[in-house]
């Protein structure tokens, strides 16, 4: 009997020191979180619209609406024996490289101005205007930003197939 | 002489001085509870200063997230919040522009009443289209400036570091109503996502078609940040417990992080 109490009392008294044991491993702790993101849109899609008339190819471009900002140059090629005149808005500037650049942003749905290209030296005796071979190139580029947000064209960029090296 | 005998022992002397006792015991009552009760207001206010501990992710100047614990309900319950990051990044209608770099400033502030050490796990990645994680696409394309590091108070833990995850101590006791510097300032996405793709042929009555289309074309890049905060006292077994973490703490109260063995 007496044992028996002996026990009690050492249980008791390892149950209030492990209860102080539990207070001093305690720490007062928090802590919280947040996240955001949003998604990236990329791709374009884009026609060119010719009309041609009094020996004169408008061309226009047309971004489709869910496509991102481009840049876009259009040159016309013919052969040396006729001589090709460009006129148009303001916005149609000419480049060294022979093409001409839209110097405005095309954001999907909207369409460039019209580029005027007008053939010369075209013999009288000619009455079938399909048989002239002057082909329009157009290219676009996705508008790139730099890290202040200035809007530019790199049409130098090249299309990346392979894959990331360390992390990227 | 008789007659002070005969006022005492009158029953008006009695009930004057039974009128007295009265009074006298009434007052010294009023005292005692006023002064028990001055005693137990300020041990109260003593003990809640003590046990308060809260922190918040404050985002370009503004609180976030944060989990305080409730002063005014004693019940144990947190006052809490978790906001959104980069909700202000873009106006309404606008879309992100590659490249381009946007204000995004990060702090931590102690907003418990007792001091603390403070730490932030940054995560990159991107979501797919159902909120996926896309782990072949690179978190380093998500460009998060990080500042303030080394020197200016924030140490990064590079053995807990990845490619997704970035972590950060804060080596300094932040104080009570005390905000850390920053620890990123700005976020951009790398031009390169303009030019990953993934091109497909198919030949066809003699005819090759090459379709080319962008890795990263609807894909969502997500930012996250988690704070976590430890009380000051025993900060060094305290973090060890709470984290996992080995570091150092000396005399100034600046902590270091330690090499694991």
């Amino acid at each position: 009997m007496r044992k028996k109490n002996i026990l009690l009392a050492a249980a008791a008294v390892s149950l209030a020191l492990s209860t102080g044991i539990g207070s001093a491993w305690a720490y007062f702790t928090t802590y919280t979180q947040a996240r955001g993101g949003y998604p990236i849109e990329l791709g374009d899609r884009t026609t060119v619209e010719e009309e041609f008339s009094d020996w004169t190819k408008h061309v226009v471009i047309t971004s489709s609406p869910d496509s991102q900002p481009v840049y876009v140059r259009v040159r016309a090629i013919s052969g040396s024996v006729y001589n090709l005149v460009y006129s148009g808005s303001g916005k149609w500037t000419p480049g060294a490289d022979g093409y001409y650049y839209y110097s405005d942003i095309v954001t999907g749905g909207m369409s460039t101005d019209a580029l005027d290209v007008r053939i010369e030296n075209v013999p009288d005796d000619v009455d079938d205007p399909a048989s002239f071979n002057v082909v329009i190139v157009y290219e676009t580029t996705p508008v790139r930003y730099h890290e202040d947000g200035t809007p530019y064209a790199d049409w130098e960029a090249d299309l990346w197939t392979g894959q990331w090296k360390e992390g990227k | 002489m008789k007659k002070i005998r005969d006022f005492i022992t009158s029953p008006a002397a009695t009930l004057t001085a039974f009128v007295l006792a009265v009074a006298l015991l009434l007052f010294s009552s009023v005292g005692g509870a006023r002064a028990a009760l001055a005693y137990y207001s300020e041990t109260y206010r003593t003990q809640v200063q003590m046990q308060d501990i809260g922190v918040t992710l404050v985002e370009n100047g503004a609180n976030v997230s944060w989990r305080d614990y409730d002063t005014n309900d004693r019940d144990g319950s947190w006052d809490e919040n978790i906001g959104p990051l980069l909700s202000k990044m873009l106006k309404k209608d606008e879309k992100l522009k590659v490249g381009a770099r946007y204000p995004e400033e990060l702090a931590v502030h102690n907003s418990g009443t007792i001091g603390q050490y403070v730490r932030v796990s940054i995560y990159k990645y991107w979501l797919d289209a159902e909120g996926n994680k896309m782990r072949d696409l690179s978190p380093d394309l998500i460009d998060l400036h990080l500042t303030n590091i080394g020197g200016g108070g924030w140490l990064e833990d590079e053995e807990a570091s990845t490619p997704e995850r970035t972590v950060l101590y804060y080596s300094r006791l932040l104080a009570s109503d005390e905000t850390s510097p920053l620890f990123a300032d700005s976020i951009a996405i790398d031009g390169m996502v303009a030019s990953k793709v993934t091109q497909t042929s198919e030949t066809k009555d003699g005819f090759t078609t090459i379709t080319t289309n962008y890795d990263y074309n609807g894909v969502q890049f997500c930012l996250e940040a988690k704070v976590d905060a430890v009380q000051d006292h025993n900060a060094q077994d305290a973090i060890w417990s709470a984290w996992g973490r080995r570091v150092r703490v000396n005399d100034n109260g600046v902590l270091r992080l330690v090499a694991s063995e």
